[in-house]
């Protein structure tokens, strides 16, 4: 009975886990290039079941009568790759991905890719991220824009006056949902070896919304708020179950 | 993962105050959208994750935005409109350089040139007794009309440019003031590599469109809308907990 309570918990923490995930998702509906996160679910660990008989009449043998799922855990958080909508600011540091490709940013820790392409020039020259993180050019150089009318093209080329001044490291993975960790501030690091995008292209003057569906937000929502309130009977229910046991059992008269 | 239903609630809340962060942002561009010169900005919004704790999102800084305003022509020769990059620099009263593109200038009692908000134009140059009327040309000249119907350049006009327009201060009255991420101004020609030109007897519009700006306020709304339904959902959610004994 007590496995029964505890099973019913464990459904509790994971939608309140995944209500966590949700609001994450929420908040971040306005930021370019982010990328929701999905929550799984998935079984916790089984036990096997004595016949209770056999136990209580202490019996030699105990006779095995199958398994017990112990409740549920969050599964592996997932990152969803799929395209947000572009939207046009014409901002000409403003670039928006099509198809699976990623920027490449240098930050203190590291290196990281990202999809956010709210650029700036900052005060000496250099392409930035809002953070202030330097954007990669091919072999990872840093990209310095130099006065002029600027473009940009769909494979990353940079030109100054018509002039080909740079190339932004423009990549893509074959596996991102294998290769990419999601880190801090939207962006991913890699434990694997990007390519040279082949079947993306950069719009200049526009940003990649995030994927994230408010429509698909409020299902998901009702979706959490019946499973927990259906988990939180069932712990109601043997709460009751229990206290019944210890009450009526063992009364005499 | 670390999970609580409080810090859940408390994304929500940090969203919900962003929200009308951004609100009070684009409040601020609609009820600009017929200053003359005047830039709108941008809120920009970052996802924050602490050492793998979902943490909603921050503000990571204010943008202006830098694209040019619509030019109407007004036929006062006073009044000037940068097209391309470039501000005016104006005298602030605290003896502070100011920049800013409204060109909406006047004649002063003391004949100079001071713009909408009083301002004192920075030039090089003096306007004579005898001018009924100040224009400019596109490189920056500046022209006096005489009394006796001719005219004569009496001096120049520089545009300020800077590394990172995007950055600068709003400093109010449509002016703003360079800030270390900007860069400082640097001077130039009108009409040369960078520099915008100054055309005289035309007004440029604040750089706002108002079928965007309106767009940008229903998502605001939105998504407002959606987080407080989150807020509620998981405070429904902590009173389920709380209740879950039946008395």
């Amino acid at each position: 009975m007590i496995k029964g309570l505890y099973s019913a918990v464990s459904a509790m923490i994971m939608n309140a886990n995944r209500q966590q995930v949700l609001s994450h998702n929420v908040s971040n509906m306005e930021v370019p290039g982010f990328k929701q996160i999905l929550s799984t679910a998935e079984d916790y660990l089984q036990t096997s079941v004595a016949d209770p008989m056999d136990i209580l009449e202490d019996r030699d043998s105990v006779r095995e009568v199958g398994m017990l799922g112990l409740g549920v855990k969050n599964g592996q958080e997932m990152i969803d790759f799929s395209q947000g909508g572009i939207q046009i600011t014409n901002n000409i540091y403003d670039l928006a991905i099509q198809g699976t490709g990623f920027f490449h940013i240098k930050t203190p820790e590291g290196d990281r890719y990202t999809r956010d392409g709210r650029f700036i020039r900052d005060a000496s020259g250099m392409l930035v991220t809002t953070e202030g993180y330097q954007v990669l050019g091919k072999n990872s150089q840093t990209i310095k824009i130099p006065d002029g009318q600027v473009e940009i093209g769909s494979a990353g080329e940079i030109l100054i006056n018509g002039v080909a001044a740079s190339q932004l490291d423009f990549v893509e993975f074959e596996k991102p949902e294998e290769m990419l960790e999601h880190d801090q501030g939207n962006l991913f690091k890699t434990n694997g070896t990007p390519t040279a995008a082949k079947n993306s292209s950069i719009i200049q003057g526009a940003l990649e919304t995030s994927n994230v569906n408010s429509a698909q937000v409020m299902t998901q929502m009702i979706e959490i708020l019946r499973a927990y309130e259906a988990a939180q009977q069932m712990v109601q229910n043997q709460d009751e179950l229990l206290g019944k046991t210890i009450s009526s059992l063992g009364r005499i008269g | 993962m670390a999970y609580s239903l409080f810090h859940t609630l408390n994304i929500s809340c940090q969203d919900m105050l962003n929200r009308m962060m951004d609100l009070d942002t684009i409040a601020n561009n609609l009820a600009n959208v017929n200053t003359v010169g005047f830039r709108g900005s941008r809120m920009n919004f970052q996802e924050l994750l602490s050492s793998q704790k979902l943490e909603g999102n921050t503000v990571n800084n204010t943008q202006v935005l830098n694209n040019q305003g619509v030019i109407t022509r007004t036929d006062n020769p006073l009044d000037w409109a940068i097209q391309g990059e470039g501000f005016f620099a104006v005298k602030l009263p605290n003896g502070e350089i100011g920049y800013s593109r409204d060109g909406v200038f006047q004649l002063d009692s003391k004949k100079q040139l001071v713009n909408s908000s009083g301002y004192l134009l920075k030039w090089d140059g003096q306007i004579p007794k005898e001018a009924t009327s100040v224009s400019v040309e596109n490189g920056g000249e500046v022209i006096a009309l005489l009394t006796d119907g001719t005219t004569k350049t009496i001096g120049k006009v520089q545009l300020a440019v800077f590394a990172n327009p995007t950055a600068l201060v709003n400093a109010g009255n449509n002016v703003w003031i360079p800030s270390e991420a900007s860069g400082k101004a640097q001077m130039c020609v009108p009409g040369t590599n960078g520099c915008g030109i100054i055309l005289a007897g035309a007004h440029e519009m604040a750089n706002i469109n108002l079928a965007d700006e309106m767009t940008h306020l229903i998502q605001v709304q939105r998504s407002f809308q959606v987080t407080s339904r989150v807020f509620q959902q998981t405070d429904t959610m902590i009173s389920e907990a709380i209740h879950i004994r039946k008395v």
